[in-house]
């Protein structure tokens, strides 16, 4: 039986029943799909095609097409990538982390949120493959016997490191998001009316029939599933940053990089959620569900991240100095005043200032001015990207090498596109599947008997409290020494 | 098992089909199972289920992993053909140590999964015998044995009440 605490307010509001909540969450997946629906997803269509267009370019012209050069190799794109990746972290540290502590706000946003990092994988991924310039050979950094002389991937390079480890966490995300939609999918299964949604939803249900011993196996493997995808969502991130730090450029060079990375993951990856959320809440009417209390959460994860960010950009700036290494210290000077000293400082203002704001409750609980804020955390973790690699490279170590890097009309499309192909899956995810993880959701609701139980229990404690004020008076100062 | 028939007791209130279950197995009704849309925690203990061997199939899967990553970096890096990037040796440990990493996660998560839809005999497209199409909704099933020549209906369904059933009802499964 699960304990229900008497002091703390429930995680979802309007006193939902367990088949509220069924028929408020399959209710976008049974009925027609809502104007704003139909907006959002053909504005995402639109701009997918924007993505499909800049991305065939690309392809045909080659990388020719965009604005880098031999001195800054990895522009855009790679600023993309690591964006993209960034942004999925959030996913998996809400489903597997929260778990792991316990954190029971988690299961209104949990779903959404493992959408998202599996769809920004593959935005990413999208990124590595066309800045290969030829996605045909896609398949060379796999180990595969071939027929180049015997040549194998280099296992000493952390880019070959960063190809399992992008393709493991976009499996065992998978794997953990489709395990968690089993119950809910079986929920759908035998609520539905139309022989097509009873046969796929049946399909994928995989003949799921709610057996205790069923629930019991599959609490064990939540459990492990999370246990493992733990260490893999920090994993992942520290060896994105190894692209960098085991290289020599100054400004890439630095052990900070992996926590520093994962921190400004986790801030990066909590903004996509807050805008998708306070979209999502609004679109399918789940306010219930999506309280502010958990947009309350979810800022101040926001906060304690983009603080943790901002200590790293200082410690960066201060390694520098006291490492004495005037190239270290020079890239340093140079992100801040040099050229590019603009998006260095929308990194620093939108990272490390503007997240100060969630200090005040007000900030924290209102959802236009939250919508407004995950918006510029986005602006500002894709900035950090810039800053990291195009700040970093266009002074290279030969002057006669130093160059500026304008990004071109195509790039630009690609990384507004990558918008469109995200929300195009996200939109889809919205009108099929359950946005939010029903039958975990049922487990924190509470029953008429549970609410009895809660009243007698609130009852219990005030007549504790009557008692101890009592025993207070009457016995004066003595009771301070408890 | 030596009967197909069962009496279904259906609950609304996860307290009162744990209680139900409870008091069911300690006066020695057999119970088949419990069906509920989540999972009710304590339900399994109270029911003698064993704690899942997953764990152990996990472990193993990731003991397999390991050695997978390891014998294929050795193999590649040192034994079938070495490279020279730079000087950097050629069986160097610490440099495979993220791969490893990555992929006893990556056997682990598919191997226990998989031997989990092994156990539970789930597979794409099986047709759910599910015992009452409410259990993904709301509602709460338990569904206890009849022994021919044993069991008392009357006093089961008379207990199954007495803990708050909405409802009671008989059911024949045909294998």
């Amino acid at each position: 039986m699960s304990y229900e605490s008497p002091i703390r307010d429930m995680l979802i509001t309007g006193g939902k029943t367990y088949s509220d909540i069924t028929k408020e969450i399959t209710r976008p997946i049974e009925n027609k799909p809502s104007k704003a629906w139909w907006i959002g997803f053909g504005l995402s269509s639109l701009v997918l095609a924007l993505w499909l267009f800049s991305t065939t370019y690309t392809m045909l012209v080659g990388i020719g097409a965009w604005g880098l050069n031999k001195t800054v190799g990895w522009a855009f794109d790679i600023t993309n990538f690591v964006f993209w990746v960034g942004i999925g972290h959030a996913g998996t540290l809400i489903s597997a982390v929260l778990l792991l502590f316990r954190q029971k706000w988690r299961m209104s946003i949990n779903r959404s949120a493992e959408a998202m990092t599996i769809f920004a994988v593959i935005c990413a991924a999208s990124f590595i493959v066309s800045h290969m310039g030829r996605p045909w050979v896609a398949y060379w950094p796999i180990p595969l016997p071939n027929a180049f002389g015997s040549l194998w991937v280099n296992f000493n390079s952390p880019l070959v490191w960063d190809v399992f480890a992008i393709s493991t966490y976009f499996s065992v995300s998978l794997v953990f998001w489709y395990v968690g939609l089993i119950p809910d999918i079986a929920t759908v299964r035998d609520r539905a009316v139309t022989k097509a949604r009873k046969f796929w939803y049946g399909f994928f249900a995989m003949g799921w029939n709610g057996s205790t011993r069923v629930w019991h196996r599959y609490e064990v493997i939540s459990l492990i599933l999370a246990a493992i995808s733990t260490p893999l969502v920090l994993s992942v991130h520290s060896i994105v940053s190894m692209d960098f730090a085991t290289s020599l450029v100054p400004g890439w060079h630095t052990t900070i990089f992996p926590p520093y990375f994962v921190a400004g993951a986790i801030f990066s990856g909590f903004g996509m959620v807050l805008t998708l959320l306070i979209v999502a809440r609004e679109v399918l009417n789940y306010k219930d569900y999506i309280t502010t209390e958990h947009l309350d959460a979810m800022c101040r994860v926001v906060m304690l991240t983009g603080t943790l960010v901002g200590l790293a950009y200082i410690t960066e700036f201060f390694v520098a100095a006291y490492s004495g290494v005037e190239y270290e210290q020079y890239a340093f000077i140079n992100r801040a005043t040099g050229p590019y000293w603009w998006s260095y400082w929308i990194m620093m203002g939108c990272n490390l200032l503007a997240p100060q704001v969630f200090w005040s409750r007000w900030a924290r609980t209102t959802p236009w001015f939250i919508f407004i804020m995950s918006i510029i955390v986005n602006i500002g973790m894709w900035f950090e990207r810039f800053v990291i690699i195009v700040t970093s490279l266009h002074r290279d170590f030969l002057p006669s090498s130093w160059t500026m890097y304008t990004p071109t009309i195509i790039e630009f499309g690609i990384l507004l596109g990558s918008f469109g192909l995200f929300f195009f899956f996200f939109f889809l995810f919205m009108k099929f599947l359950p946005a939010i993880n029903m039958a975990e959701l049922k487990s924190i609701v509470k029953t008429k008997h549970g609410l009895e139980l809660e009243k007698h229990y609130t009852d219990l404690l005030n007549n504790n409290h009557k008692m101890a004020n009592n025993a207070h008076d009457t016995k004066g100062d003595s009771v301070h020494g408890h | 098992m030596d009967t197909n028939k069962v009496i279904l007791g259906i609950y609304e209130d996860p307290d009162h089909i744990y209680d139900a279950t409870k008091k069911l197995i300690h006066d020695g009704y057999r119970v088949r199972d419990v069906y509920s849309p989540f999972a009710i925690h304590g339900i399994d203990r109270v029911m003698g289920i064993k704690r899942s061997r997953l764990t152990v199939a996990a472990f193993i899967f990731a003991m397999t992993g390991i050695t997978l990553a390891l014998t294929l970096q050795t193999y590649v890096s040192f034994f079938d053909w070495q490279i020279n990037v730079g000087g950097k040796p050629f069986l160097h440990i610490p440099t495979y140590i993220p791969i490893t990493f990555e992929l006893s996660i990556l056997c682990t998560a598919f191997g226990m999964v998989a031997c989990f839809f092994y156990v539970n005999r789930m597979v794409w497209g099986k047709n759910a015998d599910i015992i009452d199409i409410r259990v993904t909704d709301d509602l709460f099933v338990v569904a206890v044995d009849v022994i021919p020549n044993k069991t008392n209906i009357a006093a089961l369904s008379e207990l199954l009440k007495s803990k708050g059933a909405i409802e009671i009802r008989e059911k024949e499964f045909e294998d």
